[in-house]
């Protein structure tokens, strides 16, 4: 389980993480989302190591960031692919992995099988020779992910995995991180693709230097919009707005087209009064439906005015 | 550690910058700037080999001897006037106007004559001139010079380890910052310490490989060049041997150090070169002063130096240490 409490770090006087307390349980997928500069990447070099916090604190599996000796032991359990691969460029993509895998201390029997099952998994062992300054984009990205992955590390933590990626190539990673989910990984990523984040993570925190929201993609969308019946007509008369605002339950009314789109505080208890308020004031029901939230009309709704 | 130092020397390997460097750099300082500085000295510099001009028999001593044909006489305080002198030797005498051939001149003034084919010390000479002659005193100012300027060659031996590792730094260090590999590989259980030694070690052990593998055709050169000149084959020395075996790689030590220095400062390779280049100036002119005949080098001298530098690379590697910190590398490096 990875743990901040009042997680802060300064630059010259400016806060980029401020007062940051969350918890990602174990194989959870979690996934930040905020605006450049939102304390995002400081956040994870945090709990990487990397960088020390101003105050507060972050235990991995109970280890403290802020003991040396913790650090070593976290940074052994942890797989990190920062937001430029930064692969050796005139090395094999072998030799990448090969190299990392000793730094971790895998024993070299095990290294190679690992390498092997890795670069199989990814489409690339039979270019394992071939120097890495000769791969794509994406197949940079895919071995970098696999250099994260080399030890087997408990956590796993990825910074913009698909940012610059094409279409293809970013399916291929969302689907790889996908069955890494399925394994029980516990995966923190940062992204600005709410769609990634959407479809890939258990939990989305918020955060612009504080962490403004956290829950699931769903809890997100109730919590910041609340539950939207979509009530689609051959046709809308005054009438029928007036008649759907008397039934208990309501908040709202808004027609769109043909449509009303009617803000309730349980759709299950008061769908049935609305559909009947609607046939009675000679609406024609053609169907309906609830109003899906993404994850993006969350994030417009929270920092849309912010930026 | 050597698993970076590993993974640095495959990296170099495939670098043909500093393969050039690697290569090329020892083979013109040790090999090519020494044959062209060296060969004027085996065409002008006198032997200091004694000729074999026969052992004189009678002894004259406190007379002035004029207008005669002498050989096989030894003068002792003598004045000689118009003489022809054949396989003689003159002790503190006075030769005027005097033709001198085969024979020793010491400790005497060679004022309007002429002397072939002789061995002499400590002699004055006045309008005299003197051809095919030894000085047998063995430290005669051609041989001084060419001893100092010897030394100073000795610059080239701390160049290579100096210049070298300013090259191969700047693309292990600011390389590894431009190319963002740096973060990865922080994030991993690796130390701060381990890295910087991992990284180091792959830059000194070829740098300390080329210094010392060009002091062999360099000491073969010299030797071959010079040893007619001196009568001796002057290397290898102490001096030489503290120079290449113990300067040379605290001069690496401290050159390494200062890059990593360098390189959390600048984000550009050949900046990070030329800044680097710069610890060249100190050494070159330690050893103009050496060539100037301020001091000559001992191995005492040497000795001092070494340990001198030693206290500077103490004092630069513990820099390095704080400057080579994830935090520092992360957040204060541009």
């Amino acid at each position: 389980m990875i743990e901040t409490r009042d997680l802060t770090r300064k630059f010259n006087g400016l806060t980029a993480v401020d007062n940051l307390n969350l918890k990602v349980r174990d194989g959870e997928v979690f996934g930040f989302i905020g605006p450049n500069g939102a304390g995002k990447t400081t956040t994870i070099r945090m709990i990487c190591t990397l960088i020390a916090p101003t105050s507060g604190s972050v235990l991995v599996n109970g280890l403290d960031v802020n003991d040396p000796n913790d650090a070593i032991k976290i940074r052994s359990m942890i797989g990190f692919l920062p937001e430029v691969p930064g692969l050796y460029e005139t090395l094999s993509a072998h030799r990448n992995l090969d190299f990392y895998a000793s730094l971790y201390g895998v024993p070299a029997d095990k290294r190679e099988r690992r390498i092997k099952e890795l670069l199989e998994l990814l489409g690339i062992w039979d270019r394992r020779d071939d120097t890495v300054g000769k791969f794509s984009k994406g197949m940079k990205q895919k071995i970098a992910i696999a250099r994260a992955l080399v030890h087997e590390p408990e956590f796993l933590f990825l910074d913009e995995p698909t940012s610059g990626l094409d279409p293809v190539a970013s399916l291929t990673v969302r689907n790889f991180l996908l069955e890494l989910k399925k394994e029980g990984r516990t995966i923190f990523i940062n992204t600005h693709n709410l769609d990634d984040a959407e479809r890939l993570c258990d939990t989305i925190g918020v955060m612009k230097t504080r962490l403004l929201a956290t829950g699931s993609p769903e809890e997100l969308s109730r919590e910041f919009w609340g539950r939207t019946t979509v009530v689609h007509l051959r046709a809308v008369t005054p009438a029928m707005i007036e008649a759907v605002r008397t039934v208990s339950g309501v908040t709202g009314v808004k027609q769109v087209d043909n449509k009303l789109l009617i803000d309730v505080v349980d759709p299950v208890m008061a769908n049935p009064g609305i559909v009947q308020a609607v046939v009675r004031s000679g609406g024609e029901i053609e169907f309906v439906n609830e109003l899906k939230r993404t994850l993006e009309d969350v994030y417009i709704k929270l920092l849309g005015g912010q930026q | 550690m050597w698993a970076v130092a590993r993974k640095d020397l495959s990296e170099f390997r495939t670098n043909k910058y500093v393969m050039y460097s690697i290569l090329l750099m020892p083979l013109l300082l040790a090999v090519v700037l020494p044959v062209i500085y060296l060969t004027p000295f085996t065409m002008s510099a006198q032997s200091s080999t004694p000729l074999d001009v026969g052992n004189a028999i009678n002894v004259t001593a406190d007379q002035t001897i004029t207008n005669q044909t002498v050989n096989d006489t030894v003068y002792v305080h003598c004045e000689l006037v118009n003489v022809v002198a054949d396989n003689c030797r003159f002790e503190g005498s006075n030769i005027s106007n005097c033709l001198v051939r085969d024979s020793f001149v010491g400790n005497s003034t060679l004022n309007g004559s002429a002397m072939f084919h002789s061995n002499y010390l400590n002699m004055t000479t006045i309008n005299a001139m003197y051809t095919g002659s030894v000085d047998v005193s063995g430290t005669s100012q051609d041989e001084t010079f060419l001893l100092q300027f010897l030394n100073f060659l000795m610059i080239f031996f701390i160049m290579i380890p100096v210049i070298i590792p300013t090259v191969m730094a700047s693309y292990s260090f600011v390389g590894e910052k431009l190319n963002k590999s740096l973060e990865p590989l922080l994030a991993t259980p690796t130390t701060d310490a381990e890295l910087l030694l991992g990284k180091s070690a792959s830059i000194f052990i070829p740098c300390i490989l080329a210094t010392w593998l060009s002091f062999i055709p360099f000491v073969v050169i010299v030797d071959f060049l010079i040893s007619g000149a001196l009568g001796y084959a002057p290397l290898p020395d102490a001096v030489w041997i503290i120079g290449v075996f113990l300067l040379a790689p605290l001069f690496c030590i401290m050159s390494i150090a200062l890059n990593v220095v360098v390189s959390s400062r600048v984000s550009d390779v050949r900046a990070s070169q030329q800044i680097g280049s710069l610890i060249v100036l100190p050494v070159v002119a330690f050893f103009i002063i050496v060539l100037a005949g301020f001091f000559s080098l001992g191995p005492e001298i040497m000795l001092l130096l070494c340990g001198a530098v030693f206290l500077i690379d103490v004092g630069i590697v513990y820099l390095s240490l704080k400057t080579f910190q994830r935090e520092n590398i992360l957040v204060r490096w541009k």
